[in-house]
């Protein structure tokens, strides 16, 4: 294991990376996976500076090839110690880390600790477990991608120059008829697919109206809650109580209620020279039969 | 008896007039069977007129073998003045995220999501949606596992804009492994040729393309 200083790289150094997104592409954010695009926000000199990685995998190899060493045989507390000082550095931009970083830096903290730790004793010619075999593996499988995807960026430039003709219909094919369309390429998925994106469409041209949850008042709850309150002898100011409701439905079923107590003489309603309206509770019961009549 | 001369001109049209890559058989087929083997000989015969083989500086168009079919395409010589003609930009390139994320399911399809997530540690939501719009991917069904994640595959449209006639003109993984970073790769130098792509040239096509945006402005400027 190497024992020189974790220190940072110089992160830099990627003039030798061919797949280096251009500035200008970096300025149109591809957008897809977010995370790693610096904030528009910041200032352009620091965008530019910013190496920016495909993923942790990408960092990973890119830590690798600056030390020089083989993916085989990873100096696994150095790569681990370079990996968090470039995830400081990105907290020091006030880039926002994506998790899969995060989920990586401790992938490799565990990996430096197994490194640690004495391993089983295995029998003879029995090849010894390494910890690290499993992201060799990953990084040597991300590796052969990523050299297919430079590939494929090169084949795709190249391919952009290659135009052919616009699809359209054949002069057989009347205006006014529907056009034939290429039912061979059409999967039912993208059926599907199609669909969601109409209704998706739909959704964003026609926002959801606001959905107030309707408050309903009952009548029958209006009459138990005033009965409740009525207390004998004692005058009981509609007008205040009222003005209390919280809304015009509430009001309303309250003064229906009053309207029931009233009938079935369960209170006298006096008005005051001064224009209140006062109740008082009479000394009539109410029967169960009479309160269920009464709409809820 | 259909001549000779008839049957090249015959599927000179079609080729022209179709916009999609034209499986040899449905051309074939025109024909009556008798007369097959002939019609296959002038097939033939018009490939190679088209052939994007040296000495056809002076023609626009090619034939390639591309999607399982064959087509009439510009070459890519002319772009420049395509795009200035038509005034697009035509296209984008597709960013590395999403050529990785295509490498995955060009290579392990049928793919789900969480294991394009595993090969390359990051999340492909977005750029599978990229994909899916570009008609470079598809949805070929769903894995029978906790979720049912959608399995992905590569469609004709990425065969045809990677000049591919199959998925086995793909070259193996394999050959990918021990060029990393030396920008000599032979599996790259496989891809590229079979895209009918001008080998050596390559890494200059831009600057070409600004040399000739240059010498227009100064043919503007007489």
């Amino acid at each position: 294991m190497s024992e020189e200083a974790p220190e940072l790289p110089d992160l830099q150094d990627r003039s030798d990376r061919s797949d280096l997104p251009e500035p200008s592409a970096l300025a149109e954010g591809t957008g897809d996976d977010g995370g790693e695009t610096a904030d528009t926000t910041l200032p352009a000199a620091w965008r530019v500076h910013l190496p920016i990685f495909e993923g942790p995998l990408d960092l990973l190899l890119h830590l690798i090839k600056l030390n020089r060493v083989e993916i085989t045989d990873i100096p696994v507390a150095t790569i681990c110690d370079q990996f968090h000082a470039y995830l400081g550095l990105m907290e020091e931009l006030n880039l926002d880390i994506a998790g899969e970083y995060v989920y990586e830096a401790a992938l490799l903290i565990h990996l430096k600790s197994k490194m640690l730790l004495p391993r089983p004793p295995r029998a003879e010619g029995e090849p010894e477990d390494d910890p690290r075999q499993e992201l060799v593996e990953r990084l040597l499988e991300y590796r052969r991608l990523k050299e297919v995807a430079q590939s494929f960026a090169e084949v795709d430039r190249l391919r952009l120059g290659i135009w052919t003709r616009r699809p359209q219909p054949l002069p057989a094919v009347p205006e006014d008829e529907e056009q034939q369309v290429d039912l061979g390429e059409v999967s039912l998925f993208d059926l599907m697919g199609a669909l969601k994106q109409a209704l998706r469409r739909y959704e964003k041209e026609h926002p959801p109206p606001l959905q107030l949850s309707l408050e309903e008042y009952s009548v029958r709850g209006q009459f138990d809650r005033l009965l409740g309150a009525l207390d004998a002898g004692r005058p009981f100011d509609l007008i205040s109580d009222l003005k209390h409701r919280t809304c015009r439905a509430e009001a309303i079923a309250a003064f229906l209620a009053v309207l029931e107590l009233a009938r079935l003489n369960l209170v006298r309603i006096h008005q005051t020279e001064a224009g209140d309206i006062l109740l008082y509770r009479t000394t009539r019961d109410l029967a169960d039969a009479e309160r269920e009549a009464i709409g809820s | 008896m259909t001549e000779r001369n008839e049957m090249e001109a015959a599927i000179e049209a079609i080729l022209f007039v179709s916009s999609e890559p034209v499986p040899r058989t449905k051309l074939l087929e025109l024909f009556d069977e008798g007369e097959r083997e002939l019609a296959a000989e002038a097939l033939e015969a018009v490939l190679a007129r088209y052939a994007p083989a040296e000495g056809a500086e002076g023609r626009g168009v090619l034939v390639e073998d591309v999607g399982g079919g064959v087509r009439l395409a510009t070459r890519p010589e002319v772009v420049g003045w395509l795009r200035r003609f038509f005034d697009v930009s035509g296209g984008t390139k597709l960013s590395m995220a999403a050529l990785e994320t295509l490498a995955i399911i060009a290579y392990r399809q049928p793919v789900t999501g969480p294991e394009i997530q595993e090969l390359r540690g990051v999340s492909p939501a977005g750029v599978v949606k990229t994909l899916l719009e570009r008609r470079m991917v598809r949805i070929v069904g769903r894995k029978e596992v906790v979720g049912k994640p959608f399995l992905y595959g590569t469609t004709r449209e990425f065969l045809v804009h990677f000049g591919l006639n199959s998925l086995k003109d793909l070259p193996p993984l394999e050959e990918f492994e021990e060029t990393f970073g030396s920008g000599d790769a032979s599996a790259v130098a496989g891809l590229v040729d079979l895209a009918g792509g001008p080998r050596g040239e390559e890494p200059g096509s831009s600057d070409r393309e600004e040399e000739f945006l240059r010498e227009v402005a100064e043919l503007e400027e007489r």
